[in-house]
């Protein structure tokens, strides 16, 4: 590689910005509609650490990512007022996801209350719009309710748990393009 | 409330919005798809993706959003169409 070549690919790390100990960002860098290559190499990277991993340990995958989530859960809504009231919860779990994924408390015409009982359990119908785990399964043409969905399912499981004190149950209903249903049971 | 509309002309009353729907917001009457319970779409739009005929149409879903969309390809694509 010639001396020039070299000066050329260095000169693209360097500027004449000043930086200030005492500066503190109040912007990202750069503008998030320059991030989208960032993003497509996340997304493709996941996808492939989660084929490997269901190659790997098969059905064992669903339980470590769910875990992972768990603890990630737990760990996010520490910082949380605790309270027992679900619906209150509910509400501040959605600040908790807030850019990642967005949710609303739903039920079906019939129903009277949002807090539903059938068949001896008592649970919540919730419909997650915005996720950013849907959104990297369909970039990667890979299907959803996988390993990566548990990541989510453990993740508002553990924060539920953290923020209500109670023990709390995620199940699957339906997956869809542009939005999922999901129950949470209330144990 | 969303609203729900099914191309006559193009609905062939396959069924498969039928059985995928999760809220069970169809019936198939005369071959026809027809939505008796809109009420309880929540907007999932995968009877969009499943129905060959393309047939239908929602007003009122919330669209989540899509970073996964490749704008470099769609702006090719949309060049070549
Ligand atoms: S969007 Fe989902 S819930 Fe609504 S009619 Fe279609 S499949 Fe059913
Ligand atoms: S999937 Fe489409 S074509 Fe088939 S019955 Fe439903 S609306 Fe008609």
């Amino acid at each position: 590689m010639s001396d020039g070549t070299i000066e050329k690919l260095k000169g693209a790390f360097t500027s004449d910005l000043v930086y200030r100990s005492e500066d503190v960002p109040l912007t990202c860098i750069p503008h998030p509609e320059e991030l989208e290559d960032t993003l497509h190499g996340l997304m493709k990277l996941n996808g492939l650490i989660i084929r490997s991993l269901e190659e790997v340990a098969g059905r064992g995958a669903n339980a470590v990512t769910y875990r992972a989530g768990r603890k990630y859960g737990h760990e996010v809504a520490k910082y949380f007022e605790k309270m027992e009231n679900i619906e209150e919860a509910l509400k501040e779990l959605s600040d908790i996801l807030r850019g990642q994924f967005s949710f609303e408390i739903w039920k079906p015409a019939d129903k009277t209350s949002y807090i539903i009982q059938e068949n001896g359990s008592t649970f919540i119908y919730l419909v997650f719009h915005d996720c950013i785990v849907r959104q990297t399964l369909r970039r990667n043409g890979q299907v959803q309710g996988g390993p990566l969905c548990q990541t989510l399912y453990g993740y508002v499981v553990g924060a539920i748990e953290e923020i209500t004190g109670k023990k709390a149950k995620l199940e699957i209903v339906h997956t869809g393009p542009n939005a999922c249903l999901k129950k949470l049971i209330l144990q | 409330m969303i609203e729900i509309r099914v191309d006559e002309n193009s609905c062939n009353g396959c069924g498969l919005c039928v059985k995928d729907c999760p809220m069970h917001v169809y019936e198939l009457r005369e071959s026809l798809s027809v939505p008796v319970h809109p009420e309880n779409c929540m907007g999932c739009l995968s009877c969009h993706e499943i129905c060959p005929a393309q047939a239908l149409e929602h007003k009122g879903v919330y669209p989540s959003k899509r970073h996964y969309i490749d704008i470099r390809v769609c702006e090719m694509l949309n060049r070549v169409i």
